[in-house]
């Protein structure tokens, strides 16, 4: 049973890994393209923040997907896992900024049509809402930073060598803090599907830790995303830091910590129970593209300087992107699933 | 973390007073300059000329070994590395101007030029607007460092100045050229307005580029 597990989370694994190849340039890209931190310090501090985040917080995500739909077989899990990691993989070959949440809803919307089971549409609004709403409010959280360092700037007068220092002491606690949200709400795209099949049990750490079956599954899935980080994303950060508009080291910080923000909105529990105890509209505990995050932060400097930078045809074509990723992801996981069902004979539903 | 964070921090803290004392270089042989110009005008090349012409050499001497201190600081701790380039090239122009005004100082004390009385008020007033046109650029490169306002300034005095010294070396030429002395006098005389003009054209181009790296600098 354990071995036939490993084989079907193998594709989470894979997801992972993508993951972490890909969306580790959203947190460090534009910290190591500007040279400011080296990719082996951003590395390892981006693995650890990950690891922590995700086997911390990655539980409220992981609940919402489950609401969408419970894949409730391995086989079914696995083709679902495997057809958003093809979605990605075809994001990447096209060069588009890859969101890896939106092939995983697409892949769960498309085993729920395959399985014949109903698809929670206020769940759904749900995220596909929060894919509207998470780049606009990286966008105003970015101008509101960018105008708050450019003020301080302006007013504190510090050397120029001695602000850059300040900014790379920033970009590694916007790192790590970046890394932190990215493992707690993005966790859920690669293991979440694996949460209502998993045989896996309680495990017992040193100093009395105890990770309950979900932790330990994210505890694999986050390893799987630093492995991710250090064997391939070298190569997407320099895609990146080549790629993307110039960006000064600073906006850079502002970038990382407007990212980090959204996706921890998205993610604490803490919050989520703050704001609902005070009867205040709650922010949806569900999985946002970090890519998404970062477009927006992005677009929100180049408002916030004069908008003459921003590049229109490659926003429509991101956009567009984002549309065409979860349908692709849909599809592929409805035809693989007929495929794993009638010509392997797996139960990929119950 | 904490210790490398310390020794960062240290460096940085050593960089930012290099760069400050070569800007000091740069202010010290404006002035050196300026009062070498006066004693030769006033006492040709007399014992207190040659201590000041020593003084701008050691000066320059100095400046140059900052100057390769600050070179090997930004690249070894790996400091500023988006705008290290320019500030490289902002320390070599200012190493420029020092030059500028030590290549001065020498010829007036190898070539011992006899400045006939009537043109050396013009060469008084021409080499106070070149150190002036060079200390505003001392204190404009000074200001992009921490602040922009001021460095536009200065920019702004630059301009001003190195505009006041061309016309000061044009109307000095003229007159040289309409009086009766010999070709040879003229031309030992011109390469003298030329040389001490130079200082406010190399401010001048230093400050365009200073312009543009403020652009850049801007976050």
């Amino acid at each position: 049973m354990d071995l036939l597990f490993l084989f079907f989370i193998s594709s989470g694994l894979f997801l992972g890994w993508s993951l972490g190849a890909s969306d580790a340039s959203n947190i460090f890209g534009t910290a190591i393209a500007t040279r400011m931190i080296r990719f082996n310090t951003a590395a390892l501090i981006a693995s650890i923040f990950l690891i922590i985040g995700a086997v911390h917080a990655g539980a409220g995500g992981a609940e919402t997907l489950g609401q969408l739909g419970s894949i409730n077989t391995l086989p079914g899990a696995f083709m679902s896992a495997l057809a958003a990691a093809i979605a990605i993989c075809w994001s990447v070959k096209v060069s588009m900024p890859v969101s890896t949440s939106q092939a995983v809803v697409g892949a769960i919307i498309g085993w729920n049509f395959y399985a014949g089971k109903p698809t929670d549409y206020s769940v759904l609004t749900k995220i596909v809402g929060t894919w509207i709403f998470c780049p606009i409010l990286a966008g105003i959280a970015s101008i509101i930073l960018y105008r708050i360092i450019q003020y301080c700037c302006k007013k504190s007068n510090t050397h120029l060598i001695r602000r850059d220092q300040y900014t790379r002491i920033g970009l590694v606690i916007a790192g790590a803090f970046g890394a932190y949200a990215l493992g707690a709400n993005n966790i859920a795209n690669v293991m979440g599907v694996f949460v209502p099949s998993s045989p896996l049990k309680e495990l017992l750490l040193p100093f009395g830790i105890v990770l309950n079956k979900a932790q330990v599954l994210f505890l694999l899935g986050a390893i799987a995303i630093s492995i991710g980080i250090f064997t391939y994303s070298q190569r997407v950060i320099k895609t990146i830091g080549n790629g993307i508009m110039k960006m000064s080291p600073l906006m850079a910080f502002v970038v990382v910590i407007s990212q980090a923000l959204v996706l921890f909105l998205f993610s604490s529990q803490a919050l989520f129970n703050f704001l609902s105890s005070h009867n205040l509209p709650t922010i949806p505990l569900v999985p946002v593209s970090s890519t998404q995050a970062v477009v927006g932060a992005v677009i929100g400097i180049g408002i916030a300087k004069g908008g003459n930078d921003i590049n229109w045809n490659i926003l429509g074509k991101i956009v567009l992107s984002w549309i065409i990723a979860p349908l692709l992801s849909a599809l592929i996981c409805y035809i693989s699933l007929f495929f794993l069902q009638n010509v392997f004979n797996l139960v990929v539903y119950k | 973390m904490f210790h490398i964070n310390v020794s960062l921090l240290s460096k940085t803290k050593a960089l930012e007073a290099n760069i400050d004392q070569f800007h000091d270089k740069l202010i010290d042989i404006s002035l050196s300059f300026s009062k070498a110009i006066k004693t030769y005008l006033k006492e040709g090349r007399s014992h207190d000329f040659e201590k000041y012409s020593k003084q701008v050499k050691n000066i320059e001497h100095e400046a140059d070994t900052l100057r390769r201190d600050i070179e090997k600081r930004l690249y070894s701790y790996n400091l500023l590395p988006d705008l290290r380039a320019d500030v490289l090239k902002l320390v070599e122009n200012l190493d420029k101007v020092i030059n500028k005004f030590e290549e001065v100082t020498y010829m007036f004390f190898a070539q011992k030029p006899d400045i006939p009385d009537e043109y050396r008020g013009y060469f008084k007033e021409l080499g106070k607007l070149s150190a002036g046109c060079a200390e505003s650029m001392c204190k404009a490169s000074r200001a992009y460092f921490r602040d922009l306002t001021t460095m536009r300034d200065y920019a702004q005095k630059v301009y001003f100045l190195e505009h006041e010294s061309d016309t000061c070396s044009r109307n000095l030429t003229e007159e040289i050229f309409a009086s009766p002395r010999s070709l040879a006098e003229k031309m030992q005389l011109r390469q003298f307005i030329d040389g001490i003009a130079d200082i406010a054209d190399e401010a001048e181009d230093f400050i365009d580029q200073l312009l543009i790296f403020a652009i850049k600098r801007d976050i």
